[in-house]
């Protein structure tokens, strides 16, 4: 890159080929008037407004599009400027409506901003107002395009970084504008309502639906997004205490940089939802009050809790109490909460909500590799080599990181979509593999099978960091290529195909749901593993394995040891020496029963075992199987204490409720799915009585030890640095990523030689045919809600979509089944059913239904089991069997 | 009257025909405005997944270039030029004129699909002032009985050719 010397405003910079007049007078300092520029948005030119006039030439151009040239000497606000400026800005006030009192973006809005620092105020020009379309049928997005100055940037986003494509200009001159396909409403396009566009307008043509008034917000404060894994940086408004907008926080080098989802954007309206925990409850007599449960004082509240837990364990000793932490609790209260079950109590009885998404599974790769390796950075997607997507929907699940996939492909970057279901991304792909239901691990064994075979295997890396490799191969050879092919329905070519599409190439995986909850995904996710060595993929740039993960904090969960068998730093507990190591850290004896998980905790106290049972943060009869069990089995605990922050199904049963704070009203961290810690202060105090959940647990802590209280959040988190070292960076001021352990350094590769090893092939047993339940059901998440939707099915915006959640059919089962789009079908699987109206879709093929997850009080759990998954021979919580019928 | 069917099958064969170039989507748009004598709205998501582009893109470049149209026309399209010096030769009366004997306004597509009523900015053939086009066919020097004559003969050319 050369050096180019130039004059700005008199002052004498230099910049380098290829930067625009207007960036390089940015980097020195000098702001040029703009309405069509973002930082992330390539360059434009469209709204005039940062013309500058040149000296030599007396050309006037637009700095944004115009490159630095040697000796240009350039004015930025000369006479002639200026007056050329105010001229377009008079031009487009001419042509807005005169609304500016009643315009959601008051203050905010960048055209009258400009105009104020030109001085105009009235134009002296005949007003021409330009009636568009004025559109509000979608609950989320208000268009008035009578206000559009046709910067293009909501067009540009939605191109550029969402790609999504629902909008570009419409017809031309006077006529122009947004527009949809058909120009339709919003809703009946491919918008996904990710509110991108609403944040970057720079005038009130695009602005958020509220379901009241709520005007611009008092102040803005940055957090962290309390939904997905992907932990976007917010820049939350608010008045009066209240949240009453969610933007994306403009730092940099968060994760979601200007995007958001529908999600964060929109379903933030449950923080100030009726429903609403405001004060402890207790259960005084079935008679009382909500249930029983009669508001209570903290004081009485906790040492009612105290007493019990206390009174449960001497008489029926410390098993016999269970806790559930929470995937969307903060570090710290995670850390403490483990704490208070093992140190405190003396149970392992400790498991978190990520139970229900097959966080475990992904532990394989962690334990293989010895805990290296773990953190894969978003941002290194778009310098992938090749990406293969197994299992996993993330335009839904994880839409902000799904951004970074399809931007990825769009550069070219050779895209393979695995999975039974057409998803969105397919689209996108440049490839895609549909095997039967089930089936990957026999399909992902001979992909690396015919890799080996075609010899494209990465020796070099093999040889110097695998072991095991020989015993490996061998079992390759075994792998019966015809018996694969008649598994998954694809045969050989189509896997030559992909793996030539794949040779030389470091390939990142990325997993989701559909691997995570199958029955064998263990084994899956070993043979992703094996074949990511095979390739040299793990510990290199442009390769590496994303779980995505569904819940903000379900990584720091895990790493907090909100797991039975895993003290924290993913530590085994049954390793004498850890053990020892948090004995003396925490100067009590622990236990050595390994403790029981999610689902055993509700069988136990299915079986009269569990008396007592603590839930923070999860509603579990809404998150598992067979609510209807769950429910009996709740009802059989002595004593049910649940703290959360919304009045739920859980709640209902609970004989102490505690009302906590959501993410929003505390100090805390969240560790997002690619390692990232991320601290973030409250934004505005907890409703009524609510406390911080941290505070909560410190408050019991000290009550059930008789010890002094932290009090203090830095105090946990200084905890947590000197005793978990993966969080040894973990501070209140900025973001920080998981440290690695340094010993298995791939990038020397001197002392790691055959440090990780081969897992042997393994194979499965074909499903067999169930004649009385022909057809398959696929349950997985759309993007309106997050996992079981008890948050998200509160906020009044989301409650505007589709509140059914209809199931999609085939076009050949609608036809079998005589239904049409709309019609009822009542869906039965050996565990339960569930009735909702279909839609007719192109994403399935015949003999398969989808059901999303988190609609209608989640009932698409209804169909599953509750059996443990990580058990052989017990059927994974991604599919089941059931038989359909019109109703 | 229904606009006159259309079938859908031929636009595979004239996606086939332009999928793999560059710079292909007016070319394209062409040949299914030839074919169609307009943009079938619904050709819109093919055509769009053909050449890897988003729908919406493709509906912008319709709808920029006047030259396509998302509507279905008449057989023959009449455009009046408006430029300034058919302007000054008259144009507006030429203009007025085809209005009132085509019962049209600008824009306009008879019931029976058979006329259009078009003006556009200039045709370029200004020696020939006041000009107009009907389809491909350039009528110059127009004067009202000129214009009778011209509407005289598409009218039965239509009539013969549809019995």
């Amino acid at each position: 890159m050369e050096t180019i010397a130039l004059t700005i405003d008199g002052k004498k910079i230099s910049s380098h080929t290829g930067t625009s007049i207007f960036e390089a007078a940015r980097q020195s300092g000098i702001i040029i008037p703009n309405l069509c520029y973002h930082p992330e948005l390539k360059p434009f030119g469209a709204c005039r407004m940062c013309l500058v006039e040149d000296e030599n030439t007396g050309r006037l151009m637009a700095s944004c599009v115009t490159p630095v040239e040697p000796d240009m000497v350039v004015q930025t606000a000369s006479k002639r400027v200026v007056k050329h400026r105010q001229n377009i800005v008079r031009l487009m006030i001419a042509e807005h409506p005169e609304s500016c009192i009643v315009c959601s973006k008051g203050n905010r809005c960048r055209l009258r901003w400009i105009a104020a620092q030109l001085g105009i105020g009235e134009t002296n020009l005949y007003h021409m107002p330009n009636y568009k379309p004025y559109e509000e049928a979608n609950p989320f997005i208000i268009r008035d395009l009578s206000k559009c100055i046709l910067c293009g940037k909501c067009i540009r986003a939605d191109h550029e970084l969402v790609v999504v494509g629902a909008i570009d200009y419409s017809h031309r001159g006077f006529q122009s504008r947004p527009a949809t396909v058909h120009e339709t409403g919003l809703e009946g396009s491919s918008c996904t309502f990710c509110g991108t566009c609403v944040s970057m307008c720079p005038t009130g043509a695009l602005s958020t639906k509220n379901t009241y008034y709520v005007g611009t917000p008092e102040h803005e404060t940055n957090s962290i997004c309390g939904f997905c894994s992907v932990g976007c940086s917010l820049a939350v408004g608010t008045s009066s205490e209240k949240v009453i907008e969610v933007n994306p926080a403009h730092l940099p080098g968060s994760v979601n940089g200007a995007t958001l989802c529908v999600r964060g954007h929109f379903a933030h309206d449950f923080l100030n939802s009726r429903q609403r925990l405001i004060t402890p409850l207790i259960r005084k007599n079935e008679t009382q009050g909500q249930n029983g449960l009669v508001p209570v004082e903290w004081g009485e509240a906790l040492e009612l809790v105290a007493n019990r837990l206390i009174h449960i364990r001497t008489k029926y000793g410390p098993q016999s109490i269970a806790f559930l932490g929470s995937t969307k609790c903060t570090n710290e209260e995670n850390y403490l909460f483990q704490k208070l079950a093992r140190a405190s109590i003396g149970t392992n009885n400790v498991d978190n909500g990520g139970y229900c998404s097959g966080q475990k599974n992904t532990h394989v790769i962690f334990d293989n590799m010895g805990g290296a390796y773990r953190t894969s950075r978003i941002a290194d997607l778009e310098n992938a080599e090749a990406i293969v997507v197994l299992g996993a929907d993330p335009c839904h699940s994880v839409p902000v990181f799904s951004y970074y996939l399809k931007r990825a492909a769009k550069q070219g970057t050779p895209l393979i979509v695995v999975d039974p279901r057409h998803t969105e991304l397919v689209d996108f792909a440049s490839m895609w593999l549909r095997p039967k239901l089930n089936t990957d691990l026999e399909l992902i064994n001979a992909l690396a099978a015919v890799l080996h075979d075609e010899k494209w295997h990465d020796l070099a890396y093999i040889d110097k960091f695998t072991k095991g490799f020989r015993d490996f191969r061998k079992s390759l050879k075994m792998l019966d290529l015809g018996r694969v092919s008649r598994l998954t329905g694809i045969d050989r070519n189509g896997l030559t195909e992909v793996v030539e599409s794949l040779k030389d190439k470091k390939i990142v995986f990325v997993v989701g749901r559909g691997i995570l909850l199958q029955k064998n995904a263990m084994q899956i996710v070993g043979a992703i593993y094996n074949l990511s060595l095979l390739t040299g993929s793990i510990g290199v740039k442009g390769g590496g394995v994303y779980f995505l993960a569904k819940e903000n904090n379900q990584i720091g969960a895990f790493d907090m040891g909100t797991f039975p068998d895993m003290l924290p730093g993913r530590q085994t507990l049954g390793d004498e020496n850890n053990r020892k190591n948090w004995e003396r850290k925490w100067n009590v004896s622990l236990s050595r029963n390994p403790g029981l998980n999610m689902v055993r905790m509700v069988e136990a106290a299915e079986r009269g075992k569990l008396k007592a049972l603590y839930v923070m943060g999860e509603n579990i009869l809404r998150s598992l199987p067979q609510t209807e069990r769950v429910r009996q089995a709740l009802s059989k605990v002595d004593f049910l204490v649940v703290q959360d922050i919304l009045y739920n199904e859980t709640t209902q049963l609970a004989h102490v409720v505690l009302p906590g704070a959501a993410f929003s009203e505390k100090q805390g961290s969240f560790t997002n799915l690619e390692g990232r810690i991320q601290p973030f202060d409250p934004v505005t105090r907890p409703p009524g009585k609510a406390k911080p959940d941290w505070e909560i647990i410190d408050i019991l802590q000290a009550k059930l030890e008789q010890t002094e209280a932290y009090g203090d959040l830095e105090k946990i988190r200084m905890e947590i640095r000197q005793h978990v070292p993966a969080y040894a960076s973990l501070n209140g001021k900025r973001q920080t990523w998981i440290q690695e352990r340094s010993e298995m350094d791939f990038s020397n590769g001197a002392d790691s030689e055959g440090s990780v090893k081969f897992i042997p092939v393994a194979s499965i047993k074909p499903e067999s045919n169930d004649s009385d339940y022909p057809m398959s059901a696929i349950i997985g998440s759309m993007r309106y809600h997050l996992g079981s939707g008890t948050r998200s099915a509160v906020s009044k915006r989301i409650q505007g979509v589709d509140q059914e959640g209809r199931l999609e059919i085939s076009y050949q089962d609608s036809i079998t089944l005589k239904v049409k789009d709309g019609d009822k079908v009542t869906v039965t699987s050996r565990c339960g059913s569930l009735t909702r109206g279909v839609r007719i879709g192109k994403s399935l093929s015949a003999g398969h239904i989808f059901v999303p997850l988190g609609f209608n009080g989640n009932d698409a759990m209804n169909l599953l089991a509750l059996s443990d998954y990580t058990e052989p021979d017990t059927p994974g919580w991604n599919t089941c069997r059931v038989k359909v019928k019109r109703v | 009257m229904h606009p006159p069917e259309i079938e859908l099958n031929e636009l595979d064969g004239i996606i086939e025909r332009h999928k793999n170039g560059k710079w292909e989507l007016i070319p394209l748009l062409q040949d299914v405005q030839a074919t169609y004598g307009y943009i079938p709205p619904e050709s819109i998501t093919p055509i769009a997944e053909a050449l890897n582009l988003y729908p919406s893109q493709v509906q912008g470049v319709v709808t920029f270039y006047s030259g396509f149209s998302l509507k279905p026309k008449g057989k023959y399209v009449c455009r009046v030029c408006r430029g300034t010096a058919c302007h000054v030769k008259g144009s507006r009366s030429i203009l007025r004129l085809m209005k009132r004997e085509l019962e049209l306004e600008e824009g306009e597509t008879s019931p029976d699909y058979r006329f259009t009523l078009e003006t556009v900015a200039c045709l370029g053939a200004c020696f020939l002032a006041p000009t107009m086009m009907i389809n491909r066919d350039y009528f110059g020097k127009l004067s009202p009985t000129k214009l009778s004559s011209v509407l005289g003969e598409y009218r039965q050319k239509g009539n013969n050719k549809n019995g």
